[in-house]
């Protein structure tokens, strides 16, 4: 009994770190552009599908397969990045959902309709069990749960001292402020969101051989995930969002055993709402800015 | 948001009376000469005509942005359908009772949702819509899971003794007709009303609006109730016209759809609803563009109309009159 809730605990911080890592770049991206990116899930999809078309047609190894599935979502997102995310930045906040909204649409068709919606199997990936602790862990959750690590620290040094951190920080509390000291709010909010796309195309090539299988409609589910994520954890807040997608994750993984595995993709929006006439603000934000 | 046009200074009889009448009429013999497959067409956007007028009410008239309509469509869409299966009542009462039911739900939905700022009142109503489906999977004793309801059966009227079935798409034509023509008087009705009027006030300015004295709280309430009965009354509809109800029904695709079709038509105006709902439902499914494209379109037109319509396209349609009226 205590061994499975342990068990399930560690599967949940897997998947937390999942969430996560898809969580702070959207997030990112809200603090600087004041806009939800409803299309997130898909650069996650279009990781996934960069690294599975790269093993499955070029025959490549999981490593290189990881690049390839982070640079091709980079590409993606330079485009949408200068023709749509830039122009979001100072509109209303209807305007963004609704741009992003069409985003998500073409992304995640385009690609139903190059590749067909059928389900494609990911062979890549290190899915050899070892035991740590007495826990018997693939590799790939165990390095899922490294590279959350090092992303959360990573992010947290570059916000604190690199310059594009300040200004990121900057741009997230006052717009008008920083184009008057002369800070290019559109350049920061375009490479924001250039590293919140490879952050979410990153951790789908991480999940894929954990999930094994790749399809189309599968960002929309991650888009759902995570918007409970960065709302729970107070908006533009990166800390916040990475304890939010841990207690998500691990409430996914509790609820799917101990309720039933039906309920797991509705704990999120339902959590969500209860948080949300609790603390409007979020969990972790001191006052609600938005 | 926008207000609605303001025609400028005219010259020579209005047009667009005249317009409308011949519009009307068309729509009454439009089954003397349009075939089977464009006839159903019209029917489905004329479904989804309700939701956006419940839509537009909310977001053109009110300002406020809403993701529910899928849920709030599905709810209808599964009362009707389960009164029908499971009780075999007739049409008329599934049709009310949807309405009636979708109301009662969205009251105690919408006292937290409304109290929420944009970004989560946004992300809260598209809670609602997921929350939904998977009530309709996992409430497998009620709603079959993701079987769905089938073999609903076809509207059928019973007063006293003489009863009949609206059969064939001609039969569901003209009933869908009258029930769209009837709620855009409604929605007419309520615009033009001092209510109406209160809240386009609420939507301009909602600390102004409440400090002239009109209860902003109740008003917003309110107005997210009709806007989910008028959802509601469409999914009843849609799910006596198609006679199956399946989880799918509760999809982001009908929210986003809705919203293309309140923003594409012109937030704000009656007219530019219908118009909307025709060209963007009606003749998408009368051209029979694969799914996959009509999303791709779908996806090109919020950004179009995100960054350089923002009035929506029927505006287009307004310089198109004053611009014949001018050759006169």
């Amino acid at each position: 009994m205590f061994y499975t809730v342990i068990e399930q605990i560690v599967n949940g911080i897997v998947s937390g770190s999942v969430y996560a890592i898809v969580a702070v770049g959207m997030t990112m991206i809200f603090g600087v552009l004041r806009a939800i990116n409803f299309a997130h899930g898909e650069y996650y999809m279009l990781g996934t599908f960069g690294a599975w078309f790269a093993i499955d047609y070029f025959d490549l190894p999981y490593p290189a397969a990881i690049v390839i599935g982070v640079v091709a979502t980079a590409v993606i997102a330079v485009v949408v990045g200068n023709f749509v995310m830039q122009r979001i930045v100072g509109a209303p906040a209807e305007a963004g959902v609704l741009a992003t909204l069409g985003v998500a649409l073409i992304l995640q068709n385009t690609i139903i309709l190059v590749f067909g919606g059928s389900y494609k199997f990911f062979s890549g990936g290190y899915i050899e069990p070892v035991s740590l602790f007495g826990f018997t862990l693939a590799e790939q959750r165990i390095l899922i749960i490294i590279v959350g690590l090092i992303v959360f620290v990573g992010l947290e040094l570059m916000v604190t001292y690199s310059r594009i951190g300040k200004a990121m920080r900057a741009v997230s509390q006052n717009i008008e402020c920083c184009a008057v000291v002369g800070i290019d709010v559109r350049h920061v909010a375009l490479w924001t969101f250039i590293l919140g796309a490879c952050l979410a195309a990153l951790s789908g090539v991480l999940t894929a051989p954990v999930n094994v299988s790749v399809y189309g409609g599968m960002g929309e589910l991650i888009t759902f995930k995570t918007l409970p994520i960065i709302i729970m954890g107070g908006l533009g807040n990166v800390r916040g969002t990475f304890v939010a997608a841990m207690i998500l994750g691990i409430a996914e993984s509790l609820v799917a055993t101990y309720v039933g595995l039906q309920f797991r993709d509705t704990v999120g929006f339902a959590t969500l709402m209860l948080v949300l006439m609790w603390r409007p603000h979020g969990l972790f934000s001191a006052q609600a800015r938005f | 948001m926008t207000s609605a046009a303001s025609p400028a200074v005219r010259r020579g009889p209005d047009l667009r009376i005249p317009f409308g009448f011949a519009l009307v009429a068309l729509a009454c013999v439009a089954p003397l000469f349009l075939g089977n497959y464009p006839l159903h067409a019209i029917i489905i956007a004329l479904i989804f005509l309700l939701p956006a007028h419940g839509l537009n009410l909310l977001l053109g008239y009110t300002g406020l942005l809403s993701l529910a309509q899928a849920a709030f469509f599905g709810i209808g869409a599964y009362a009707s359908a389960l009164l029908a299966v499971h009780f075999g009542t007739p049409f008329y009462l599934n049709f009310l009772a949807a309405g009636l039911v979708t109301g009662a739900i969205a009251l105690p939905l919408g006292i937290p949702a409304l109290r929420l700022r944009a970004t989560s009142f946004v992300m809260c109503t598209l809670g609602f819509v997921i929350i939904g489906q998977a009530i309709a999977k996992n409430w497998i004793s009620l709603t079959r899971g993701d079987m769905g309801l089938a073999a609903i059966p076809k509207p059928y009227f019973a007063l006293g003794p003489a009863s009949f079935t609206v059969s064939g798409t001609v039969g569901f034509y003209y009933l869908v007709l009258a029930i769209a023509a009837l709620a855009t008087l409604a929605v007419y009705l309520i615009v033009r009303s001092p209510a109406g009027r209160n809240m386009i006030a609420i939507r301009e300015n909602e600390t102004l609006a409440e400090s002239v004295g009109i209860p902003t709280w109740h008003y917003k309430l309110v107005v997210f109730m009709i806007s989910a009965v008028f959802a509601g009354l469409g999914g009843s509809l849609y799910a006596h016209y198609l006679t199956v109800v399946s989880p799918l029904t509760f999809q982001m695709y009908y929210s986003t759809t809705m919203l293309i079709i309140v923003l594409g038509g012109g937030a704000g105006t009656i007219s530019g609803v219908i118009f909307g709902s025709l060209l963007f439902v009606g003749l998408t499914e009368a051209l029979r563009v694969a799914p996959e494209l009509r999303m791709i379109a779908y996806g090109f037109f919020l950004l179009a109309l995100v960054f350089y319509f923002p009035n929506g396209f029927a505006p287009l349609i307004g310089r198109f009159w004053s611009f014949l009226e001018r050759r006169k």
